[in-house]
This record gives structure tokens, sequence and C-alpha cells, in this order.
């Protein structure tokens, strides 16, 4: 601590004597610790009774596997056996279909973000604690709550527990029932992705409307204006900004996930990668995950532009 | 829950605010000529009419035990008994994919940001090559990760742990490297200034601000880990997409509901810790 006392040794004692302090005195949580335990619980029992073993993916058989598929099955036919180029190869599998599936691709997801986005818009309204109470954007409202009614909040609390049980269960799955209830069209997978989606959004919109700002939309509420009011010409314009950065944040992962979602049957990329590996055709699904992983890169890179685009604020 | 943007958008003006809802209005309309779809598909027709109904119906009566004794084998354990142990190990799947792409995060995270590099040379080359190669692991989907795995090594259980921790590792690592870029630079300017050394400002000047961020997205990126490895149960692992699959094809609805709605405890309850953690983190 003192730094002017005599002799190097005793200023060293006091600092690391204060460092000590600092540390007796640093916060601390219970329940973060006991979280640890269970995290390294969790780790140990994973690792040693499921059967995981890394080195099971590295055994000679498995790598007798792995060279055989390089060097045969994922090679492109036109090297392997020397009968026309590369090039007119891809182009072959573009026009017989790659093409389409790709843009199948990116319009189910396109279709499925705004459907996601226009729903969400909804729920996060009705999700919004501050919107949805007795009396809206006022700092009591919370104080006396038990003599106000309790109805909106009531159905606040129901629209965040419906978000939460459409994004609990995954996109994948949620396809899977779909497709056996709708029968073969995009639907299902436009539908199972906007539903997921729709419970993400709607969480996160609900968050950004409660961290709105009070002042202006509690000044509306004083002079009178409803709550529809407040929330189309306020609450709307307010939050739009950050809605449309997690809209486009969940448009990037809506890509990535529709490159899976045609595995189920619906004609996208998913599913002629199913279909080449069902057929025993490991060069052309290799181009087709290549494809996929393109058309992904591509949709990052938009959203980012995006999202910048309205930080900039042009 | 998903990242917080960290910097705010700007206002938008009326005419910008109207160009960009009519413009996503007009593309979702596209999709939807593009796509051949029609309203009339969205209900069910022919069978669908009936495994709808039954599979709604089914929802709130989820079964306890099994439906239809018929073709059990003789040591089938008890229903419930099922489904915990694939919850269980739904759960382990994650953790074990979740510890590895932690691994790759950070490793790969810490490469790839700006502030590991100040103070020293090479830095935009590697950040560069880090920030591609991490781009590729996570744009293919962990299903098709999985698929590859099957396809050239066969069905391992590490290879559907790999199929995970290779997409969410390079999505930990971008993530990563972004959270310790945003964090105030405060504190390691100041020790920069005193003279420490590029690794000293970074593990005492950039880490500790991260540290928070960094570990409430990784815990959302857990609860994602869960679904993942559920879903990876449709390939042929014992998660619960395969006996959620199996369940269904037998026409069992209320077993399907079962399982999902064990998936979902699960699910909110990892989210309730999380939140929980955070709140403590913040504090």
């Amino acid at each position: 601590m003192n730094a002017n006392t005599p002799g190097a040794d005793s200023a060293a004692d006091a600092s690391w004597e204060h460092i000590l302090e600092l540390r007796r005195k640093r916060p601390r949580s219970g329940w973060i610790r006991a979280s640890l335990w269970v995290a390294c619980g969790l780790l140990l029992t994973a690792w040693t009774t499921t059967g995981i073993r890394m080195q099971d993916l590295f055994g000679a058989s498995r790598m007798e596997r792995l060279d055989r598929f390089l060097r045969e099955d994922a090679m492109p036919r036109p090297l392997r056996d020397g009968s026309g180029s590369l090039w007119s190869w891809m182009a072959e599998l573009w026009h017989s279909g790659a093409g389409t599936a790709m843009l199948a691709t990116l319009l189910i997801a396109v279709l499925a973000i705004v459907l996601a986005a226009f729903l969400a818009w909804f729920f996060a309204l009705l999700g919004a604690r501050n919107l949805m109470s007795a009396h809206p954007f006022l700092p009591h409202a919370t104080a006396d709550a038990k003599s106000c009614p309790q109805t909106l909040p009531r159905i606040a609390r129901a629209i965040r527990l419906l978000c939460v049980l459409l994004r609990g269960i995954p996109e994948y799955i949620w396809a899977f029932l779909l497709l056996a209830m709708l029968g073969s069209s995009a639907w299902p997978a436009v539908l199972a992705l906007a539903i997921h989606n729709a419970g993400i959004l709607g969480r996160l919109g609900s968050e950004t409307v409660e961290n709105l700002s009070p002042a202006p939309l509690r000044a509306m509420t004083m002079m009178g204006a409803s709550r529809r009011v407040v929330a189309f010409t306020a609450i709307f314009p307010l939050s739009l900004g950050r809605y449309l950065l997690y809209f486009f944040y969940r448009f990037e992962t809506c890509v990535r996930e529709a490159t899976v979602l045609g595995m189920l049957g619906v004609l996208s990329l998913g599913y002629e990668i199913v279909e080449a590996r069902a057929h025993g055709r490991y060069d052309e699904m290799l181009f087709y995950v290549v494809l996929a992983m393109l058309l992904v890169l591509a949709a990052d890179i938009l959203s980012d532009l995006a999202r910048r685009w309205l930080r900039r604020g042009m | 829950m998903a990242k917080a943007p960290a910097i705010p958008p700007a206002p938008l003006t009326p005419s910008r605010r109207t160009t960009i809802l009519f413009g996503l209005a007009l593309v979702a309309v596209l999709s939807f000529l593009a796509l051949g779809l029609q309203w009339g598909q969205l209900l069910p027709h022919g069978g669908g009419v009936e495994i709808a109904g039954n599979f709604f119906a089914a929802a709130v009566q989820p079964a306890f035990t099994y439906e239809g004794s018929d073709f059990l084998p003789a040591d089938a354990p008890a229903f419930l008994l099922k489904v915990g142990l694939a919850l269980w190990r739904t759960l382990l799947y994650a953790v074990a994919a979740i510890s590895l792409a932690l691994v790759l995060g950070a490793v790969f995270g810490v490469l790839a940001s700006e502030g590991f590099w100040q103070g020293r040379r090479g830095g935009a080359a590697v950040r560069l090559a880090v920030r591609w190669f991490m781009a590729v692991l996570r744009s293919v989907h962990e299903l098709i990760w999985a698929l590859l795995f099957l396809a050239a090594i066969g069905l391992s259980p590490a290879a559907a742990v790999m199929a995970i921790a290779l997409p969410y590792g390079g999505t930990l690592a971008k993530v990563f490297a972004e959270m310790l870029d945003e964090s105030s630079p405060a504190a390691a300017n100041a020790l920069h200034g005193l003279g420490a050394r590029p690794l000293q400002v970074f593990l005492f000047g950039r880490l500790p601000r991260a540290l928070a961020d960094i570990a409430a997205y990784a815990f959302y990126r857990f609860e994602c880990a869960v679904r993942s490895s559920a879903v990876l149960g449709f390939f042929g692992y014992t998660t619960l997409g395969l006996y959620i699959r199996q369940s269904f094809e037998n026409l069992h609805y209320r077993e399907v509901w079962a399982y999902l709605y064990a998936l979902l405890l699960l699910v909110l309850a990892l989210e309730a810790w999380s939140s929980q953690i955070r709140r403590r983190f913040v504090a």
C-alpha cells in the first residue's frame, strides 16, 4: 500500500497484502461456483460414460475407409476415370437441378424469415411487460401490482411461454412433423423455419420493447394515447432499427437451416445431398455440400452488409 | 439468448423505413410465387387431416407408458426411463460437443481478434486465414457434417460430437473475436502505457472485460447444441430425435409428445439456469 516505507521488502509485502485483501473482497457467488461444479461433473460424465471416444475417429479401419472415401468415392467422376472435364461435370450438375435447388433453398429462407418477423412483431408487443400492464410505462405500476387488474400481465406471460414452446423445438423436428401433415411442398420447410424463428424474434422483440427509453412512451400515455396508438406510432418506429438487426441475424441462420431441411424430402439443397448419398454418388454429394456452403457464406456477407448499413444510417 | 447487438442502429428516417418494409414484403411475395406455393396447401389434406387431428389431440395427453405394447421386446425399459435416458444422452452429447467447440472457439477466437495482435507482427495474415477457416467450418450445417462423417468413416458417437463441435467452434470463434474487440479498450490502453507486454495487455486488459459476454454467449450456444444433438438422432444416433422419429412413424403420437415435452423441459431448465448465471455476472 504505502510505497514510501523505507526498505523495498516491506513495500512489496504491503502491496502483496493489498492484493490479497482485494482477492478476499472480490465478489463471489455460490450459484456460479455450484454451476462450475455441475459443469465439471457433466463434462466428466459425458467423456467417460457415453462411449464417445475421439481415438475411435482415427482407428485403422476408419482411416482405411476415409482413405477410400477421399481417393475414390468423393473424387469427382471426371478426375477419377478421366472422362470429360471437371468444368463440364459441374455445369451438367448445375443445370440438372443444383441451380434450382440452391435458389429454392434461398427463397424458403427469405419467405420464412419475413413471415416469422411479421408474426413475431405481435408476439413482441403482446409479450412486453411495460406495455402489457394496467398502467403502461408508469414506474409505480409494479409497486402496487396487487390492486391492479392482472389480465394483461397474464397475457404477456402466456405469450412468452408460447415463444418458448415455439423456439424450444428445433426447426428440423417441426419440419418432420409438418411434412407428414401437409404433404410434399415447400410449406413444411417454410413453416418450420417461420415457427421456430417467430419464437426467437418474439422474445428478442419483447426485450427490445422493454428496453426502450420510457420517457416518450410515458408522455404519450399521459396525454391519453391508447396502447394501440403508442404501439404503432412510437414503439414501432423506435424499435424497428434494433428489430431489423435481429432480423438479419436470424436470416443468416435461416439460410443455414434451410440447407438441411430439404433432407426430409423438400426439393432444395438438402434433398439433393441425401439423394446423391442414397445412390452412392459421393462426388455429387460433395458438390452440393460446397454449394450449400457458398450459399451460407453469401447470406452471411449479405446480412453483415445489411446490418452495417443499418448502423451507419444513410 | 442470442448476442445483443453491441452497436445500436442509427435511427431510421420514415422514407427509409418505408423502403425497407416494402422491399422485404416484395421479396417475400416474389419468393412465395417463385416457390409455386398455394395457400390451400397450408391446410392438411388427404391422409394428412387424420394425422394432424390425431397428432394435436395427443398433445394434451402425452404418454407415460408405451402405446401399443404388442411389438415390444421383453427386456424393453419402462417408457419414462427410456425417455429419461434419451434426454440424458442428448444432454451428454451436447456437453461433449460444446466442450470441444469451446477449445476451438477460444484458440481461434483469440487468434482472430485484433486485440491479441496489437504490438505484434503478422497479425493481418493470420487473422484473415483464421477468419476464413472458421467461416468455412460454420457455413456447413452440423447435419451436413454428420452426413459427411457418416459417408467418410461410418456411424460413431465421436463423429456425432465432431459434427456439432466443428460448426459451433467456428461460430464461437467468430463471436468471441468480436466480443474481445468490442470490449472497452481503456484497461488495455492503460496497461500498454505502463509498459506491459502484448500478452499481459491481452490477458489482463482485454480478456477480463469480455469474459462475462463470452460466458453468456457460450451458454446460449450450449442450449443450441442440446437441440442439435436431439436432431442428430434422426441420423441413427441414440438421442431424442431417433425416438421421436420411430414413435411418429409407428403412429404413437402420445409418445412423440412425451419426447417433445421432455426436450422442452430441458431447454426451459437450461434457459432458467443461464439467466440466473447472467444475472450474477452482470451484478
